[in-house]
């Protein structure tokens, strides 16, 4: 028997038509009578898309029992199915959210007191877990999920039916759960799919309380040493039962999913996984289309949300101008990421979940498709691709036999402006989303009794109908229409100026001959008949009234980096010749005046007098003067997410590698003072601190591309008021060591674990492969294994030390237990110690004049640098700082002042002295035949104040120089007038904005703890 | 002479802590009585004068008990500095060898700060010291912060605003009571802080305004202007190149701090701080330059090089000379007796052997503070000689 289901006017999503569920939980007891239904609907004549790229016209869909039996254009309806006409009306596979935290609790940040709390070692948590509490991989969704009505109804109001559930918490999460939004009369035993669908990850700590880790490179470390741990565990599993590593490894086979705050987090979270075979799944920012090439490079799918952020305020000239370029420009391309991403053939998923104002969803949906998103791409993203990779595509992402029956009932093209979203059926259940009969806005010709025929336009929101009605032409009046069920009413004033004069007008609504008609009163109380026809719907009398075609989508163009001073690309290594300057070459041929320096492949080719060269650019260096590149021995900036793990005494397991930000303006600055490379350290919060990392200032590049490649590796260690808490404040008295004397028994002990360490492996190593596999694997330590590294010369250590006792305290340290110490950094008293550096072997940098701002610099002297260098030490000058950085000419020519130095040693404080301490000499540091073309040309002499670089070149690319500074000045203040006239525009639109913001502008420094930057004074 | 003119071949003649003659050699003729000093090939310069600074008040930031800068609350009007200067702080004696002479030592905090005084950096004590004391009164404007971060609420923006409305509520009401005060008859209940704020509306005191975004100064200046305060200046002003016209307009005087500083923002001009003294000299605004921020004691013997940068980028090298000398001495109103090398002046003057504004060449070889040469003598000079000892090595001239 074929019946029509009956339409409740009830508001959606409180709809609870039929309280027996289709399935009942079998092992429940049952009290009352048996209601368990067949739920074995039909629906025909329907345009279905039984996937997203598969159309079927005038077809049927069968479900039963809350799955799909059969879908077609030649589907027999067996007896007994409900069956419902679709004509006219359009099916998809219901949606899939792969980032939901759907019926978990909330995750509220722990409570903070007034008081910084004392440090916390371990984990909270007690019980055979990790020693960390934000590693909790045990944390298992599905045993936490309840079904949530509220949010449930929110989710699939948008279109959704099924939603992968995990609390976004911690950095190794836990197994989220696939489920479904089913809510009337089911329990969580019959909506969960997949119990444990994924396993998720972040490099976020979340709700933990325990201070490790408290930096991004300390997160990274942390998980890297949980996986070997995993490995270790598994294979060694009498040694400790860790029910968090079991869990861990065992989550291995399942999909991966990263949770990450930007762009360049998600190459940083690909990169470990590729450390350890695993190719994650990436729940982006969406930025990623500001570094599309690596990003598509991961290889990772991608989450996108939908998040597109509100224009900024720009009235005021002055608060307009402190927004950062690369905000302006976000807020233009954002709805463009999920096209580009497209374009790039990244495959993604969308999810409605980070969107504060969840209506946003289908708005920004249809913005991004806009801004060039197929429709195609844009339901796949969020039906194939999400049931793809979580492997889940016999459950949900599409209506084949089989699987769960979640669909979408829709009055038009899903995509389409006035598409309505009728009925979302989850698992077989129907939630109806609109209870209007039809889209029913439109131009109707109306009449009212014997009046004249008048044109009558029903426009606005389905929900929210705008009523016009032209009374004659150029006499249009608003009234007011409700339409409710089939039911509907309207009320207008034909004569606007005689208030008493309204018509009121109620009747019913039938689709199929588009009409409404009924009964009314005119104001004289006249009884009369009315009815209204559709001549046209609305859709295409709102296209045909825009005259004008929608205005192409604009957007500026792309910068590397994406910020102030990026560009289209990095500029080009070229073939340069520069004639007849004062070359510094840093080398035993000292200053060379009227001399040419040629530059090919990157490399300095050739430097002597009168030189020519095919294709070369020639640049009068005449009254110029030509140096090496400035190195910095001791910088902390392009560095992301805290520069102190500190959390420790001993972190020699992160790695200052692993955060570089190749977007920080610094970069730029400090090839503006003639710098062009950097070794970026760890702070000095604690005695052994993370590995270093030198970079080459390659502005535009990636955070690989930073990296100068086969250097030796580095590690920052540290003595003194810093790494003993002297000024951390009250809370910080716990953690060892405390004084000085700690300070000592912290580099024995480690060294000591260290030299065990390596003996362990090493007679695990000598053992044939048989006994290896009967022997039980000592742990991989990655913080002894950077020590080891130290012990076998294959890492180096730069030393932050101030006064000399500890200097020789850890000279006296290293001779005793068989390691250098390659560099002293700050050593503001070596001078008092220079012949015991000379005699170990250490070199030194420090600051020019710095003194008096701590205790433990009361005796820093400006003469240091020249006693040391007199002394026969590797001198050089660093900054530690953003600003010195771009001024080391200047801080070098101090030696000058204070102690005398030549100005030609003065130079080599910076340049080849650097390059020596940090083993690459061979390469850098010096203007010589071979060597890496990183030079500088300067306005005056090199060492005076009034000097400018003029033109810098790392690897024979010119990445900064005066005049093209001046160009691109010119072009980013009109790129951020044409935004600032856009986000106007879009005011004046009507388009909701933000206020600016006024974020000082932050750097690290040595001590600076915690993930964020100090802001500047 | 710090007045913007260079002679060559000069000389400068003083007596009794006065200048006798300033000009050149062949012109000084009474040469009677006088000690004669050969430079030949050097040097002279008016000793530099360092506005707003912590000098004397903080030796070790770090060490709680050395630090004599900020009282507790935000309004200490009364809170006069110049019984805090510490004329034994081992930091003075290496500032002075770099030519810095003169020092208006500033409290900080709060909102009204207190009050600076200005002193020369050759004394047994602060009486001693004192050039002038109590000259000006610190008020920090309170900053204009919009938004926090992109993810902070448009509520929290608008409770900020609306708190800092609040703040200028009470500031408002501080002065305009103050400026009423100071009409009451002596038989009047004493309000210290009301009573401090007097000489700001007379015009004994200065308003030294602490404030840097563009909007802010304008607003502080205006503030001060319409509650009657007789001589404004604003310290900071680091976005002053937006306000160029208003600062011209108002005839405001700026103390620009430190230059040897980032850009505020990351799509400034990366030397945008380096060229702000020149974009203020062509402006036609009286200004001078501070070293104020973070390690500022003990970095403030690099004021010269402050200037030197800012002859590097577009001011002259007597423009800049005279943005650490004269133009500090007028702003801070000790120029009837410091700042240039003229006729009747203290005679407070160094002698370099070569280019002061430059680390290369500033080498400082005499120097006087009203008239009496004092010991170039410093904790470093004397580590450095007992250390290179150690070592066997010469001392040098240097």
């Amino acid at each position: 028997m074929h019946t029509s289901i009956p339409r409740l006017g009830l508001v959606s999503g409180l709809l609870l038509s039929s309280l027996g569920a289709y399935a009942q939980t079998s092992t429940f007891p049952r009290n009352g009578v048996y209601d368990q239904r067949p739920g074995l609907y039909a629906f025909t004549h329907a345009t279905i898309f039984t996937d997203y790229k598969t159309k079927l016209t005038d077809a049927t869909l069968l479900i039963r029992d809350g799955k799909v039996e059969a879908v077609g254009t030649n589907v027999k309806i067996p007896a007994g199915a409900v069956v419902q006409d679709l004509k006219g009306k359009y099916i998809y596979p219901g949606f899939v959210d792969l980032a939901s935290g759907y019926g978990l609790p909330e995750v509220k940040p722990a409570e903070r007191t007034g008081r910084r709390p004392p440090p916390q070692f371990e984990s909270k948590k007690g019980g055979a877990y990790d020693w960390n509490q934000a590693v909790h991989p045990e944390t298992d969704a599905a045993s936490d999920f309840r079904i949530n009505e509220e949010q449930a109804d929110a989710y699939r109001k948008l279109g959704f039916g099924a939603v992968l559930t995990q609390q976004p918490d911690g950095i190794a999460r836990g197994t989220a759960a696939l489920v479904t939004l089913a809510t009337t009369g089911r329990r969580e035993n019959e909506v969960i799919l997949t119990d444990r669908a994924a396993a998720g990850f972040s490099f976020n700590k979340g709700t933990s309380t325990q201070n490790y880790p408290g930096s991004l490179m300390g997160s990274i470390a942390l998980l890297r040493q949980t996986y070997l741990d995993a490995e270790w565990n598994q294979r060694n599993p009498t040694k400790e039962q860790n029910l968090s590593l079991r869990a861990f490894q065992e989550q291995r086979r399942l999909p991966q999913l990263f949770e990450v705050s930007d762009k360049l987090n998600a190459l940083r979270a690909d990169k470990l996984g590729d450390e350890f075979r695993t190719q994650f799944i990436i729940k982006g920012r969406g930025d990623e289309y500001q570094r599309i090439a690596d990003i598509k490079a991961t290889g990772a799918p991608f989450i996108l949300n939908l998040n597109f952020p509100d224009a900024y305020n720009v009235d005021d000239v002055y608060d307009a101008s402190r927004i950062p370029l690369e905000d302006l420009k976000h807020w233009e391309m954002a709805p463009a990421n999920a096209a580009l991403l497209a374009k790039a053939g990244v495959p993604f998923t969308l999810s409605a979940t980070d969107l504060k104002d969840k209506k946003k969803f289908l708005p920004n949906l249809r913005k991004a498709i806009q801004y060039g998103l197929s429709e195609e791409q844009a339901l796949r993203a969020l039906t194939a691709t999400p049931a793809e990779l979580i492997k889940a595509q016999d459950k949900v992402g599409s209506l084949k036999p089989g699987l769960t029956a979640n669909f979408l009932v829709c009055s038009n093209r899903l995509f389409a402006e006035d598409n309505v979203l009728l009925d979302n059926w989850v698992q077989g259940e129907r939630y109806q989303l609109s209870n209007l009969p039809a889209d029913y806005r439109g131009v109707y010709t109306l009449q009212v009794g014997n009046r004249p025929a008048v044109q009558m336009r029903v426009a606005g929101k389905p929900e929210a109908p705008e009523l016009k009605i032209a009374m004659a032409p150029k006499d249009t009046v608003r009234g007011a229409i409700s339409v409710q069920g089939e039911l509907a009413t309207i009320v207008y004033n034909p004569t606007p100026k005689d208030k008493a004069a309204s018509v009121r007008l109620s009747g019913y609504f039938t689709p199929e001959t588009r009409q409404f008609q009924g009964d009314g009163q005119l104001p004289d109380a006249t009884l009369v008949k009315w009815s209204a026809k559709r001549q046209e719907v609305a859709s295409q009398a709102a296209k045909r009234d825009s005259a004008k075609a929608p205005e192409p989508i604009q957007l500026g163009s792309m910068l590397y980096p994406f910020a102030a001073y990026g560009r289209a690309a990095m500029p080009q290594q070229e073939t340069v010749l520069i004639k007849n300057a004062t070359v510094w070459t840093s080398e035993a041929a000292g200053k060379l005046e009227g001399t040419d320096v040629l530059l090919v492949g990157g490399k300095i080719s050739k430097v002597g007098k009168n030189l020519s060269a095919k294709d070369a650019r020639l640049i009068d260096g005449t009254g110029k003067h030509l140096t090496p590149g400035i190195i910095d021995e001791h910088s902390h900036i392009a560095v992301i997410g805290g520069v102190n793990e500190g959390t420790q005494a001993v972190t020699s397991e992160v790695r200052i590698g692993d955060v570089l930000d190749p977007e920080d303006i610094d970069l730029y600055r400090d090839l503006a003072g003639g710098v062009t490379a950097a070794q970026l350290l760890h702070g000095s919060a604690n005695p052994i601190g993370g590995q270093s990392q030198l970079i080459k200032i390659r502005w535009g590049g990636t955070p690989e591309d930073l990296k100068v490649a086969g250097a030796d590796g580095f590690i920052k260690f540290a003595l003194g008021e810093n790494v003993k808490q002297s000024n951390a404040g009250e809370a910080n008295v716990l953690r060892f060591p405390q004084s000085r004397m700690g300070v000592e028994q912290v580099f024995v002990d480690a060294f000591t674990r260290a030299k065990e360490y390596e003996k362990e492996w090493a007679a695990y190593n000598k053992l044939s492969k048989g006994k290896q596999k009967k022997a039980e694997a000592p742990r991989r330590d990655l913080e002894l294994d950077a020590l080891v590294e130290i012990l076998n010369n294959k890492r180096f250590i730069t030393c932050h030390s101030y006064v000399q006792s500890e200097i020789n305290m850890l000279i006296n340290v290293a001779d005793r237990l068989g390691f250098k110490v390659n560099t002293f950094t700050h050593i503001l008293e070596g001078y008092k110690v220079a012949d015991k550096m000379k005699a170990h072997g250490a070199a030194a940098s420090t600051f020019a004049d710095w003194w008096g701002y701590k205790n433990e610099v009361r005796d820093a002297i400006p003469y240091n640098a020249a006693i040391m260098h007199d002394a026969g030490l590797t001198v050089a000058i660093n900054s530690d700082d953003a600003e010195m950085s771009r001024r080391l000419n200047q801080e070098a020519a101090k030696t000058m002042k204070y102690g005398g130095l030549s100005e030609e040693e003065a130079m080599k404080l910076v340049t080849i002295n650097p390059a020596k301490m940090l083993h690459v000499d061979n390469k850098m540091g010096s203007i010589k035949e071979g060597k890496d073309a990183d030079v500088v040309l300067w306005s005056a002499h090199p060492l005076s104040i009034y000097a400018h670089a003029e033109r810098t070149f790392v690897d024979g690319r010119q990445l900064f120089d005066i005049e093209s500074d001046k160009v691109m000045r010119q072009e980013m203040e009109k790129e951020r007038l044409r935004i600032v006239q856009k986000m106007l525009a879009a005011k004046k639109g009507g388009a909701p904005t933000q206020t600016p913001v006024t974020k000082a502008t932050g750097h690290f420094h040595c001590d600076s703890v915690g993930e964020e930057k100090e802001l500047d004074k | 002479m710090g007045n913007g003119t260079v002679v060559p071949n000069a000389a400068v003649a003083f007596d009794k802590g006065r200048i006798t003659y300033a000009g050149a050699q062949n012109g000084f003729t009474q040469r009677e009585g006088y000690e004669v000093v050969d430079v030949k090939g050097q040097e002279i310069y008016p000793g530099l004068i360092l506005p707003n600074t912590t000098l004397g008040l903080t030796e070790t930031e770090s060490i709680r008990a050395t630090v004599d800068e900020q009282e507790v609350g935000t309004m200490n009007p009364n809170v006069r500095s110049i019984i805090a200067y510490n004329t034994d702080s081992d930091i003075i004696p290496t500032v002075r060898t770099n030519g810095v002479l003169l020092a208006q030592v500033t409290p900080r905090g709060g909102m009204l700060s207190g009050q600076s005084s200005i002193v020369q950096l050759d004394a047994w004590n602060w009486q001693d010291a004192a050039v002038r004391t109590d000259d000006g009164m610190h008020l920090n404007w309170p900053q204009m912060i919009l938004k926090l971060n992109p993810a902070e609420d448009e509520k929290a923006v608008e409770k900020r605003i609306k708190d800092r409305q609040t703040q200028l509520r009470e500031l408002e009401a501080m002065f305009t009571e103050a400026a009423a005060y100071k009409n009451l008859p002596p038989s009047r209940r004493e309000n210290l802080r009301l009573s401090a704020l007097g000489g700001i509306f007379d015009g004994s005191k200065t308003l030294f305004i602490h404030a840097d975004y563009g909007k802010e100064i304008i607003e502080a200046v205006s503030f001060a202007k319409r509650l009657g305060v007789q001589k404004v200046a604003v310290i900071g002003a680091r976005d002053a190149w937006m306000m160029l016209d208003f600062l011209k307009q108002h005839d405001i005087a700026v103390i620009l701090s430190r230059t040897h500083a980032l850009p505020r923002r990351p799509g400034d001009d990366y030397d945008l701080p380096y060229k702000l003294p020149a974009m203020l000299q062509q402006a036609g605004i009286r200004f001078c330059l501070d070293y104020e921020g973070s390690m500022e004691t003990a970095g403030s013997r690099n004021l010269a090089f402050i200037a030197g940068t800012a002859a590097g980028h577009g001011l002259t090298q007597e423009q800049a000379i005279t943005a650490v000398t004269l133009s500090p001495a007028r702003i801070l109103g000790i120029d009837k007796d410091f700042g240039s090398l003229e006729n009747g002046k203290s005679a407070t003057l160094v002698v370099s052997s070569g280019d002061l504004l430059d680390m290369r060449t500033n080498n400082i070889t005499h120097a006087y503070i009203e008239g009496r040469a004092f010991s170039p003598e410093n904790k470093q000079v004397y580590l450095n000689r007992k250390f290179r000892g150690k070592y066997g090595m010469p001392v040098g001239v240097k």
